[in-house]
């Protein structure tokens, strides 16, 4: 009994189509529009030109882009000193008190990220809590003036994207075979080396699909900046937002949106040349 | 060893707090008896009472559980069959779709959202309900591929045909033999679509409109003043899920041991029944059949609600009531194809509307009420004669201070306060083109209405000089909070906020500069689209009336444009609070004109420029 092998196809042909035009047709279009040209009101003209694209290399938006940058690195490499061993800890646990561990780090997740950033707000304040706390311990005599600055926006990008760094390492040290590091210290390693040459390499991968589903997604979060960056724009994310709401610019939009999206594209690439992974660690839960 | 276990469980206890400590704090302050977050004054249920009146939430809750419940299911099947069938397609088909697949997953959502977005309007679909559903749908899809696949890839891909060798058709080979292999992946992959869906800011927010708002986008309006209901609702929200997390763990094991393997599919079951029933009971609490709809659009803070309610139940209609950050983003949404019946722009923009041919004539017979409006605030140039819009409220900029910090003599300095050394990182300008630009021209001794490029290009570099030495915050309403609180000794604000602020905290005082300043009047304006021409007169008739615009004006301390009102209000509530009265004698004041497109550009080019640094 032979079956054509694509005989399936043609059932599914419709959802295909709807992943091609839901996924990969709102990319092209903003990849064409990119190469628009806006009107001086409002609204777009079929020129082809290259426009947008120079003005993204004016210094205020390259800035931008540095700025964004910066932050993401900042809030990855907290992330990776915070989320790290507490993915390889979580691993570590005795089964019962890692499903409590993870429930405990789940739940948070399904409430609203937005409320839970409001939370922030209540806790950063001139007179918050935070200030509060450290007032009558006697660290400071001023209030810190840490709501709408840098090191708030910091706090929330690494709240909220936290639990991707912690599930991806603990997916990957999950499976780590324990006996090879039992095996290198009975070959007379010491603890520490034990953990840098064989824990940390197996558990590697994790950490760098960590570091991809938090640095990629920190460029965009436009909404972090706003509500406890006090509306400066320092993420791309921010600019595309100005320019699609206010700006009323969707083709320089567009153009910043192809350009984030080639950055973050070219991390992927590097990810996978270094990992030689198809997949990244912890994106389906698995 | 066991010193180790005590500091890894630390740790993770410790970081949970992190976690948990701003979820804590919201709970905690949803019980406070006053409005502050600040301070805990007592234990009430009066935010809850809110919430419960609060058709706004129920809606968005309606909105956010339904939707991901249909983009649940929908994206579960949809990823399910795609990704059977990936695995029997050939190779080049199966890399590519999966190479698409992964972009919206690994891609900063904004760069998916803008992408949506412009789709929908490129194909003229009205954004709403169904544009918000298809965009979670599209986005879901993808994440239930990446779990089910690998399940699918797994599995011997004779199976199937084995099946249909002894008999079974198609249909059965796939339930009987197929599902129940990747059932785990499945699951896994719905729990994964409802979260994302569930929790989804950034598309949402794009892709949506025409009233239609989730949990996020609402707390995202509401976050820019203090408003405990959000707490109230995170607090019903939080125990729901705990609720359900509960009931998925503990249900299982009242039945019997066996079934205990499946906690995920009864988790996920679990929380689409539960998600079902709240939905449910929800869409039974809205009650909005076959009423006439008045679509309100207005700016952010800038009326008493209750008028809502009460314009509700006098003409049995029932209001869509949006808000806007500022004007230049209310007419993007226009221009972008939104459609209201009302809406409450400022001068300026109203007379670019009137040229750009969006309103339409007002019929002043149907608003009897016009007999209440002072004579200060009609005839305008911004629209002569009042053709088409009826003037809401009025006022000037200026600068609201801390009479604690501030030295008198500085005061002198008018705008130029705004970039005094001393006052360094204690200052607030509003996220606004025009009206930074306005502040920078009046110092430099400018007209606010200038189309010469040099002087615009030196108020840039006044407001560049500024941020750079000032590090102000360009905020929105959330300057309203924030100052009576006490939190910074300057802010550029409306003359009704800086009213509503004084009121609240008497350290504050309100100063109009001497080298002018902005007059400004917003008032309501009748869209040529709109489909309820007579609701929407009624509207405007009823907000003037002396009854409305006396609690409008007590709600958020504006200037009315009804003279009994103003001259109750300034005896009473008011009384005392030199903003209540916009000091308008000064020559050197304008108003705000319609801006070429040229020059427009050029405002909002440079501006977003102040804001990038």
């Amino acid at each position: 009994m032979r079956r054509p092998k694509n005989g399936g196809v043609w059932m599914i042909l419709p959802l295909y189509l709807f992943t091609i035009v839901f996924v990969a047709g709102p990319l092209l279009y903003v990849l064409a529009l990119s190469f628009a040209k806006a009107n001086d009101g409002y609204g777009v003209t079929w020129a082809f030109n290259l426009e947008n694209y120079k003005r993204i290399l004016d210094p205020v938006y390259q800035n931008t882009f540095k700025q964004s940058f910066q932050l993401a690195l900042t809030s990855t490499v907290l992330n990776c000193l915070i989320g790290y061993p507490f993915g390889y800890f979580m691993a570590r646990l005795p089964e019962k008190k890692k499903k409590h561990a993870m429930i405990g780090l789940m739940l948070p997740f399904w409430v609203n990220s937005l409320i839970r950033l409001y939370g922030w707000i209540i806790i950063l304040q001139k007179k918050g809590l935070l200030n509060h706390l450290l007032k009558s311990l006697h660290l400071i005599d001023k209030p810190l003036k840490i709501l709408y600055s840098y090191p708030a926006v910091v706090i929330g990008m690494l709240y909220v994207l936290f639990p991707f760094m912690a599930l991806s390492v603990y997916s990957s040290a999950e499976k780590l075979d324990w006996s090879l590091v039992e095996a290198a210290r009975d070959l007379g390693a010491s603890k520490t080396k034990a953990f840098w040459t064989v824990t940390f390499r197996l558990t590697l991968p994790g950490l760098l699909s960590g570091v991809i589903l938090t640095f990629i997604p920190s460029m965009g979060l436009f909404f972090i900046a706003d509500i406890l960056g006090g509306n400066k724009i320092v993420l791309v994310g921010s600019l595309i937002q100005e320019q699609m709401t206010r700006g009323s610019n969707w083709p320089f939009a567009a153009a910043l949106a192809v350009v984030l999206l080639i950055l973050t594209t070219l991390m992927i690439m590097l990810y996978r040349k270094i990992t030689n992974a198809k997949q990244l660690e912890g994106v389906g839960w698995e | 060893m066991k010193k180790k276990s005590f500091f890894t469980r630390f740790y993770v206890v410790i970081c949970l707090a992190f976690f948990y400590l701003p979820i804590l704090v919201t709970m905690i302050f949803s019980f406070n008896s006053s409005k502050s977050l600040t301070n805990f004054t007592g234990f009430s249920l009066r935010w809850y009472e809110e919430l419960l009146n609060n058709v706004e939430v129920y809606k968005a809750v309606y909105v956010s559980l339904s939707i991901a419940i249909l983009a649940t299911v929908i994206s579960t099947v949809l990823g399910t069959i795609t990704a059977i069938g990936l695995s029997r397609s050939r190779k080049v088909v199966r890399e590519l779709l999966l190479n698409v697949n992964n972009f919206p997953i690994l891609n900063p959502e904004i760069v998916t959202a803008i992408g949506l977005m412009l789709l929908f309007s490129s194909i003229g679909m009205r954004k709403g309900y169904t544009t918000m559903l298809l965009a979670h749908i599209a986005f879901c899809t993808p994440y239930v591929i990446t779990s089910v696949y690998p399940k699918v890839r797994s599995l011997d891909p004779n199976l199937a045909n084995a099946a249909m060798d002894l008999g079974a058709t198609p249909y059965q080979a796939l339930t009987k033999v197929i599902l129940p292999m990747i059932k785990e992946g499945v699951f896994a992959g719905a729990l994964l679509a409802f979260t994302m869906s569930f929790d989804d800011f950034v598309i949402s927010y794009f892709v949506s409109g025409n009233g239609v708002k989730n949990i996020s986008i609402v707390v995202y309006n509401m976050t820019k003043r203090i408003n405990p209901t959000i707490n109230a609702l995170s607090t019903i929200v939080i125990v729901v899920i705990i609720l359900v997390l509960l009931a998925a763990n503990i249900v299982p094991h009242l039945r019997k041991k066996s079934l205990n393997r499946n906690h995920r599919r009864n988790t996920v079951i679990a929380v689409v029944l539960v998600a079902a029933l709240c939905t449910l009971m929800i869409r039974m609490g809205i009650t909005a059949n076959g009423k006439h709809v008045l679509k309100v659009y207005n700016a952010g803070e800038y009326m008493d609600l209750s008028l809502l309610e009460q314009f509700e139940e006098e003409y049995n209609c029932t209001v869509v009531y949006e808000t806007f950050e500022s004007n230049e983003m209310m007419y993007t949404k226009l221009a972008a194809g939104e459609t209201y019946d009302v809406l409450i722009p400022s001068d300026y923009m109203i007379e670019r509307l009137i040229k750009e041919d969006y309103l339409q004539y007002l019929d002043w017979d149907l608003i009897p009420n016009k007999k209440n409006l002072m004579e200060d605030v009609v005839n305008k140039r911004y629209d002569p004669g009042n053709r088409y819009s009826c003037p809401y409220f009025w006022g000037t900029v200026g600068i609201l201070y801390d009479t604690t910090v501030v030295d008198p003599e500085d005061l002198d300095d008018g705008w130029e306060l705004l970039r005094n050394p001393k006052y360094n990182g204690d200052l607030y300008m509003y996220d606004s083109e025009r009206d930074s630009f306005m502040i920078a021209l009046k110092a430099l001794g400018y007209s606010m209405n200038t189309t010469d490029f040099d002087e615009i290009d030196a108020a840039y570099e006044w407001l560049i000089e500024q941020r750079d030495t000032m590090a102000p915050i360009y905020a929105g309403d959330d300057v309203i909070d924030n100052m009576i609180s006490g939190n910074k000794a300057l802010a550029v604000v409306y003359s009704g906020d800086a009213s509503y602020i004084i009121s609240e905290n008497e350290d504050l005082d309100y100063l109009t500069p001497s080298q002018g300043t902005n007059v400004w009047y917003d008032a309501m304006v009748i869209t040529r689209d709109c489909s309820e021409t007579d609701l929407a007169h009624a509207f405007i008739n009823f907000m003037i009336s002396e009854e409305s615009a006396l609690s409008n004006t007590a709600e958020v301390g504006y200037t009315p444009t009804v003279s009994s009102a103003f001259e109750e209000m300034k005896e009473s509530d008011y009384a005392g609070i030199s903003s209540y009265v916009p000091q308008i004698e000064n020559p050197k004041n304008e108003i705000f004109g319609y801006q070429e497109p040229k020059v427009k550009q050029r405002y909002a080019e440079l501006w977003t420029k102040v804001k990038a640094q």
